[in-house]
């Protein structure tokens, strides 16, 4: 397998759904390249098709046009089960499994020892004790960490996340930040994450990329893009104003 | 009791004015459907008997197979009728009720249970195929909305790098249960609460209760065959449609 420069390169990534004609594209036309052990926040306005071409990185969904190559080859060499797991996907709503904590791991890796699995707990900052809780008693934001520590479970190469802080009070948000810089800084994963808030891809750096109507507008650096956008779409969508 | 003719049919048709008075008391929205239905349920039933009488006298086995097969279709095509937001239902049914009728009648062929007579074939098929119509159709839509409102759950296994089947299993299992629970609650309570129909048509027309009674018990093994094997094959085909050979579940967002 040969091995580029991006751990992820989109080539015209396209997907048509609906019986138009011409179908309407969500992810039109999408050309980018995502590097090893950086964090990416992909951000738009709401039907901009930011979850959609994530679902397609993951192949939750096929595209229509174009393709995705995972370290060079197309990921549609892989077997899917196989290459979701070294893409992990992280649902903006996560869902757990109506069991334990310990449980919710295990069913994505099932031979973890008893050791990885407390190392998970801790690195997502959770308390040692929750590893037995039914699933049930915990908030909002110990459900997001569990499901954080089940796709860390499967050790992914990049971790796709999607609005992972929507539901979350700032405290949360914060302490899932920090996670977030953690898996990439110390783990050297590749997050791609959407995100709605411009302060928070400002607080958590990296690369961003503006998508509005299933099309890169803009990409560079977090902060100069969001406080310095190079594109009439990029000025209207930070001054909040509509595409 | 009277064998039944023309004149106690009549006169049983009281009934029928008996319940359609007791509707327009109570102005339920019911009344033009219970006279045609009566009307209708007789005229089938009569031109059924008169069917059932031809098959029976002719005694051809391609006879008996041609009704088999129109029966089964019929079938199917009711119980797709119920499941009509899935697509495809109508073969679903009809192989799912094929597959569960015929392994049930021919293994009691095979173990000579009955013999290749129409009397006996026309109606236990008739029964057996009643209740695979009903086991598909309530399969099939248990499975349909539980995919569409479990998908989050679903696309969570998927995307934990589960196949579809492994993400899906649960509902598989409720679904195939599903099928198969009025045929459990029927084994519980027979006898106990009610009697059945076979047995109690054999007792009215003069059968020692306890023959009636092992031919009604060889009915409910037959039909506890018939919906699990209609029920599991309709899980089955079902569940294709609504993934991807990428292991993508299909529903439209």
């Amino acid at each position: 397998m040969a091995v580029t420069g991006s751990i992820l390169e989109l080539c015209n990534l396209t997907r048509r759904v609906g019986d138009g004609t011409p179908a309407r594209a969500i992810v039109d036309n999408f050309s980018y390249s995502f590097g090893f052990g950086r964090l990416y926040s992909i951000i738009g306005p709401s039907g901009a098709g930011k979850s959609s071409l994530l679902r397609l990185l993951n192949r939750l969904d096929e595209c229509t046009d174009g393709s995705v190559k995972f370290k060079g080859s197309d990921t549609r060499e892989f077997a899917p089960c196989e290459l979701r797991q070294r893409l992990g996907y992280l649902f903006q709503t996560p869902h757990l499994f109506d069991r334990t904590v310990r449980d919710n791991i295990v069913d994505a890796q099932p031979h973890l020892s008893e050791s990885k699995i407390s190392r998970l707990i801790q690195q997502v900052q959770l308390p040692s004790g929750i590893v037995d809780a039914p699933v049930d008693n915990l908030s909002v934001g110990e459900r997001q960490r569990v499901a954080l520590a089940r796709l860390l479970a499967t050790q992914p190469e990049v971790a796709l996340l999607d609005e992972p802080t929507a539901a979350l009070d700032p405290a949360n948000t914060e302490a899932i930040e920090r996670l977030i810089s953690s898996v990439v800084t110390d783990h050297g994963v590749t997050v791609v994450m959407v995100s709605h808030s411009r302060q928070q891809v400002v607080r958590l750096g990296g690369e961003a990329i503006l998508m509005v109507d299933g099309q890169l507008i803009e990409h560079g650096d977090a902060v100069g893009l969001v406080k310095n956008p190079g594109t009439p779409q990029g000025r209207r969508y930070m001054n909040g104003e509509p595409q | 009791m009277t064998t039944p003719g023309l004149t106690q049919v009549l006169l049983a048709g009281i009934l029928v004015v008996i319940a359609i008075a007791v509707a327009r008391y109570w102005r339920l929205p019911v009344i033009k459907d219970m006279a045609f239905g009566s009307v209708r349920g007789f005229v089938q039933l009569v031109a059924v008997g008169y069917a059932v009488r031809f098959i029976f006298d002719i005694e051809s086995p391609w006879l008996i197979m041609l009704a088999l097969g129109i029966m089964m279709t019929v079938g199917a095509h009711a119980a797709s009728g119920r499941v009509k937001s899935v697509k495809g239902s109508f073969g679903t049914c009809l192989a799912a009720i094929l597959t569960g009728s015929l392994i049930t009648l021919a293994t009691m062929l095979v173990f000579k249970i009955i013999s290749f007579d129409a009397r006996y074939i026309i109606p236990l098929a008739g029964m057996i195929i009643g209740n695979s119509m009903n086991a598909s159709a309530l399969v099939i839509d248990r499975l349909a909305s539980d995919l569409r409102a479990n998908r989050l759950a679903i696309e969570t296994a998927l995307a934990l790098g589960k196949s579809w089947r492994e993400a899906s299993q649960k509902f598989h299992r409720d679904a195939a249960r599903t099928g198969m629970v009025a045929m459990l609650n029927f084994l519980k309570t027979v006898g106990i609460v009610a009697l059945p129909g076979a047995m109690t048509g054999m007792i009215l027309a003069g059968a020692d209760p306890v023959e009636a009674v092992l031919l009604q018990v060889i009915v409910a093994y037959m039909l506890l065959s018939a919906t699990t094997i209609t029920s599991v094959v309709a899980v089955e085909l079902t569940i294709r449609r609504f993934f991807t050979r990428h292991h993508q579940l299909r529903i439209d967002r």
